[in-house]
């Protein structure tokens, strides 16, 4: 191996990569506030989706456990934009090594999975359930309306085995998301191995 | 000292082929990959404020941009639902590359570009530094790993680059 074909190699990887393209400060600039704009508008849609749908049902219990979703959907997506989204660049970045910049970004990945019974699963959780009385009573009120009997037993298993499926839905989400986050920490600890070698 | 723009317009001229090379060694799709390039862009033009010449522009450079380009790595969840394998891990006598097949140094390029593609970011940014003559000790001050562990590695980077695509390099 001589420093001959460690030149070749170089000016094979450095060679044919074709003109890059331009970016001019001014275009920077103007796609970064872009970014922002998109991001508020998409938020402000997906609240307005669900007020609409809010104020369309017939029963206060639906429309509360309707509105209590809007807002766990709302700190949700804030959750998701503080702790996992791709964040702007830190205009310190220079200053930081890739190997630490990669571990703390590594850990806050990590830290947003596993906490994501608290932050991604449990803000649903009120609004579902209040959703589900007020679906329980309103089925009630209707039937019972339309001169039908209503068979609570059998009514009560059904609604049982929907929240049922509900909770399954949420323990496989937060299993999936526990496996991730044991992947990131394994990523993690050989950063650590590497760095205490370095020592 | 001179200005953000003067020294963002500088970086670009000397390094804006190496800043692509990042946004291609890290996204395989070609319109991600041009978000990816603009984002390094980006960070570049912001990080920019902040240097006060304590590091070399060209180290200041490649740290945003592998910075960066990791960051994409990790955010983006197929990518890191896939087992990337380090440079030990790496097989140097691999069966499917032979002399023949890495003839063309275009072909050579783009099995480089696969093998880099396979590669933990860290390894990933040692490779590439190599690729792009840094010498190890600016290596190390980019990276954060020590200058002898640098070494080690990147004496079985050219075992590997030797054994795989030395006809590529020739040609």
């Amino acid at each position: 191996m001589t420093n001959d074909s460690d030149s070749s190699f170089c000016e094979m990887w450095q060679q044919g990569s074709g003109e890059p393209p331009r970016f001019s400060p001014e275009e920077l600039q103007r796609t970064i506030k872009r970014r922002n704009l998109r991001e508020y508008v998409a938020a402000a849609l997906v609240l307005a989706v669900f007020a609409y749908y809010s104020w369309i049902f017939p029963a206060l219990l639906l429309r509360i456990g309707c509105g209590l979703i809007i807002a766990g959907t709302g700190y949700v997506i804030y959750q998701l934009h503080r702790r996992a989204s791709a964040r702007p660049a830190p205009a310190d970045m220079g200053f930081q090594s890739c190997v630490n910049f990669q571990r703390s970004e590594l850990v806050r990945q990590r830290d947003a999975l596993r906490g994501v019974w608290s932050w991604y699963l449990l803000p649903f959780l009120p609004g579902l359930v209040v959703f589900l009385l007020g679906l329980f009573q309103f089925t009630m009120q209707v039937t019972k309306a339309a001169g039908r009997p209503f068979p609570i037993g059998p009514a009560i298993l059904g609604y049982t085995l929907v929240a049922g499926c509900i909770g399954i839905i949420f323990f496989v989400i937060w299993l999936m998301n526990r496996k991730a986050a044991k992947n990131l920490q394994a990523q993690i600890d050989d950063l650590d191995r590497l760095t205490r070698d370095s020592r | 000292m001179a200005s953000r723009e003067d020294l963002y317009q500088e970086a670009v001229r000397t390094h804006g082929a190496a800043l692509n090379r990042i946004a291609r060694a890290y996204e395989l799709n070609p319109d991600k990959r041009r978000d990816l390039l603009q984002d390094i862009h980006m960070a570049l033009w912001r990080s920019l404020e902040s240097f006060d010449g304590r590091c070399s522009l060209r180290t200041w450079l490649y740290r945003v941009g592998h910075n960066v380009a990791t960051s994409h790595v990790v955010i983006d969840r197929r990518a890191s639902s896939r087992q990337l394998l380090s440079i030990d891990q790496i097989d140097i006598t691999d069966p499917k590359s032979d002399v023949e097949e890495s003839a063309g140094r275009n072909l050579a390029v783009d099995r480089l570009m696969t093998l880099i593609h396979e590669l933990r970011p860290l390894d990933r940014q040692l490779v590439m530094l190599f690729l792009e003559g840094v010498d190890a000790a600016a290596i190390g001050e980019i990276t954060g790993i020590s200058a002898g562990n640098v070494a080690t590695r990147i004496h079985r980077i050219k075992r590997i680059l030797t054994t795989r695509f030395q006809g590529g390099a020739r040609s």
